[in-house]
């Protein structure tokens, strides 16, 4: 796929891009994954929003161990390695880092990055557990603070027709990704599950406007080459976190002849089933999108919501599985993946299959054989 | 038709040559160092057993399972232990519809249905308790000389200790800090056992298990492990004439169901 060729290229010198826009004077805002940040805010500043999302290295895991302990998410724990070790490009090139604490473990991220690395710009900003009107009015005033921070930080007014644009933008990206997602219900096209998630990852890290024409390109070619849709079995796959760098269990699925139809993270994959509604209060359109339309993440009170998620994408995708891919020490998704099983084999009528992962090279030999297993056993 | 199904597992390799439908040989050896040579080795002694004087290349198909399957450049195909365990258990006994295999490196619970399909299964993760590693690292610390001496030690207590760690490090401490106390050897050996067991059938909550059930894998010829795992789950376990060539045995079976017009890697 040319459009694919076309991001790779553009990734690999979107460093050094953003490097001449800043020496330019332009501002780099990070941000930390977990959907929670609207990105149109800092575009509507005039400013390059890149997301933090790398990680499934297991040496760089153990560089973490100076500054937060050995049970926890090594996602997170990958993210506390980047950002202390003062040689992460991306964490480096950032001028303020952005963190909705959406549960301890960012939290804890948080505090290093106020404690170990207190020369970084950050602003740290609430995400409530549960959805309701208080709730809601909490996320409204945590972004609104942020608006705030960053037209001071880049003194740049955000108006409504500066939002209101960045808002469209970021609405075009979404719809785009939902059409392509789309395009792997029908069955007649054949997406490999691994380029729709690096279309994901780019996303977090490209220039927008590019990133736009790149998703465009790359449906346009999808619908004009004659794919023939996989035999294998079709997946599902979930979980907390699939990070860029950890392409483990993707590859493991496909060379064991499976085909991941459809997705749902908390983070790294972005949410895209919801656009934001331009008309009225922006702020409050933002808010409304990114915290109650948005499925909430596992952690969420209850997390019905969620589940009932996974039950209506396994039944419309028409998938044969779910791998339920559990990141060490996320507890909020371990405790779902032991009784989740039974109730997506009575509501959906298919199996679930949990792996975990803590970034571990020995760990690929097993995991294979667990998931040849399911895959075999799905088959029949 | 000769088949071959041969089985690299974490401690040992195993292979079985069938001979339509029939065990025509089989053999059992320490992998060490290199897994190739250790396929090479078991393969050609399987095939000395057998009392025909046959190389590996006349075999009809050869299937390979256990860590190392996608290594063995004879194997026509590989195929996971877990399916091939499904195989050779119901194979041995028709009537299988669960099953524990206890190996050197980990342990899986499995339920198969009335052709010998797994259906569900769970492997350990990233532990050794449960595990053949666990008994020797154990048997090891409590001075057994030998790993056949430790189920039938296990047997002989009234009163096994209570071992509550489910690591294999702390539980090694704590037989250290046990022993200081003065409690009896094969008390400790029992416990250990129970222990072990105790862990699969934690692993195993969330499966059918429900009879007949089997025991199979290397750690299936401990008789103390076979007593807990029983009190653990409640049910009885059959264990086949030779457990530990369960997973080449299916491996074996499956080969028998391809053709043999393939060519070898």
């Amino acid at each position: 796929m040319d459009a694919l060729l076309k991001l790779d290229t553009h990734l690999e010198n979107r460093h050094a891009q953003l490097k001449a826009l800043k020496d330019h004077g332009r501002k780099i805002i990070g941000f930390t994954a977990g959907g929670y940040f609207p990105e149109e805010l800092a575009l509507a500043c005039d400013a390059e929003a890149i997301c933090f999302i790398e990680a499934g290295n297991n040496t760089a895991l153990m560089n973490a161990g100076g500054y937060t302990c050995r049970w926890f998410d090594p996602f997170w724990r990958s993210q506390i390695a980047y950002l202390t070790s003062g040689k992460d490009p991306y964490y480096n090139i950032a001028d303020l880092i952005v963190v909705p604490v959406t549960d301890n473990h960012v939290r804890n991220f948080s505090n290093v990055l106020g404690y170990f690395t207190p020369e970084k710009e950050s602003f740290v900003f609430g995400v409530p557990h549960v959805k309701d009107k208080i709730a809601l009015d909490y996320y409204l005033k945590g972004i609104t603070r942020l608006r705030n921070r960053l037209e001071e930080f880049t003194g740049k007014e955000i108006t409504d027709a500066r939002l209101k644009q960045s808002i469209d933008l970021c609405n075009r990206e979404r719809e785009l990704f939902r059409q392509i997602s789309l395009l792997r219900k029908s069955g007649e096209y054949f997406i490999q599950g691994r380029d729709f998630i690096k279309l994901n990852h780019g996303s977090y890290l490209a220039d927008k406007e590019f990133m736009i024409d790149i998703l465009e390109m790359y449906l346009r070619e999808i619908k004009e080459t004659a794919c023939h849709p996989k035999g294998g079995p079709s997946l599902l796959l979930t979980g907390s976190t699939l990070a860029h760098g950890d392409s483990k269990v993707m590859d493991i699925i496909e060379e064991c002849g499976g085909n991941t139809v459809v997705e749902e993270f908390a983070e790294c994959i972005r949410p895209y089933h919801e656009t934001v509604d331009t008309e009225g209060n922006l702020m409050k359109n933002l808010a409304e999108s990114y915290f109650m339309k948005r499925v909430c993440p596992g952690w969420f009170r209850p997390g019905t919501e969620r589940l009932n998620l996974l039950i209506k994408l396994a039944k419309e995708y028409n998938v044969d599985g779910l791998i339920w891919y559990q990141l060490m020490f996320r507890e909020s998704y371990k405790v779902e993946s032991f009784f989740f099983p039974q109730m997506l084999k009575k509501e959906a009528g298919i199996p679930m299959f949990v792996v975990e992962s803590e970034y571990d090279a020995m760990e690929a030999g097993p995991m294979r054989t667990r998931i040849e297993t399911f895959i075999e056993t799905i088959k029949r | 038709m000769l088949v071959a199904g041969i089985d690299i597992g974490a401690a040992t390799a195993k292979a079985v040559v069938l001979k339509d439908s029939i065990i025509s040989g089989y053999a059992i050896r320490p992998v060490g160092h290199d897994v190739k040579i250790a396929a090479h080795g078991v393969i050609t002694e399987a095939l000395k057993n057998t009392g025909l004087s046959i190389t590996v290349d006349k075999l009809d198909y050869v299937l390979s399972t256990g860590y190392a399957r996608n290594t063995i450049g004879f194997a026509h195909k590989s195929a996971t232990e877990i399916i091939c365990h499904a195989k050779g258990a119901h194979f041995l006994i028709p009537s299988t519809r669960f099953i524990i295999d206890m190996g050197g490196q980990d342990s899986k619970a499995i339920e198969v249905d009335s052709e010998g399909n797994c259906i569900n299964f769970i492997m350990n993760d990233k532990c050794a308790a449960g595990t053949g590693r666990f008994l020797e690292v154990m048997a090891n610390i409590l001075e057994v000389e030998s790993m056949s001496e430790m189920g039938p030690l296990a047997l002989q207590s009234d009163e096994p200790c209570i071992i509550s760690s489910t690591c294999t490090v702390f539980a090694e401490t704590e037989i250290v800090v046990l022993r200081a106390q003065g409690k009896d050897r094969k008390d400790l050996i029992a416990g250990v056992h129970r222990a072990s067991a105790s862990r699969v059938h934690s692993m195993a909550t969330g499966l059918r298990c429900v009879p007949d059930a089997v025991f199979t894998g290397g750690v299936a010829k401990n008789t103390g492990v076979k007593k807990y795992l029983e009190e653990e789950f409640g049910i009885n376990f059959l264990v086949p004439p030779e457990p530990q060539i369960i997973g080449a045995l299916g491996a074996a079976l499956i080969a028998q169901t391809h053709t043999a017009n393939i060519s070898r890697d």
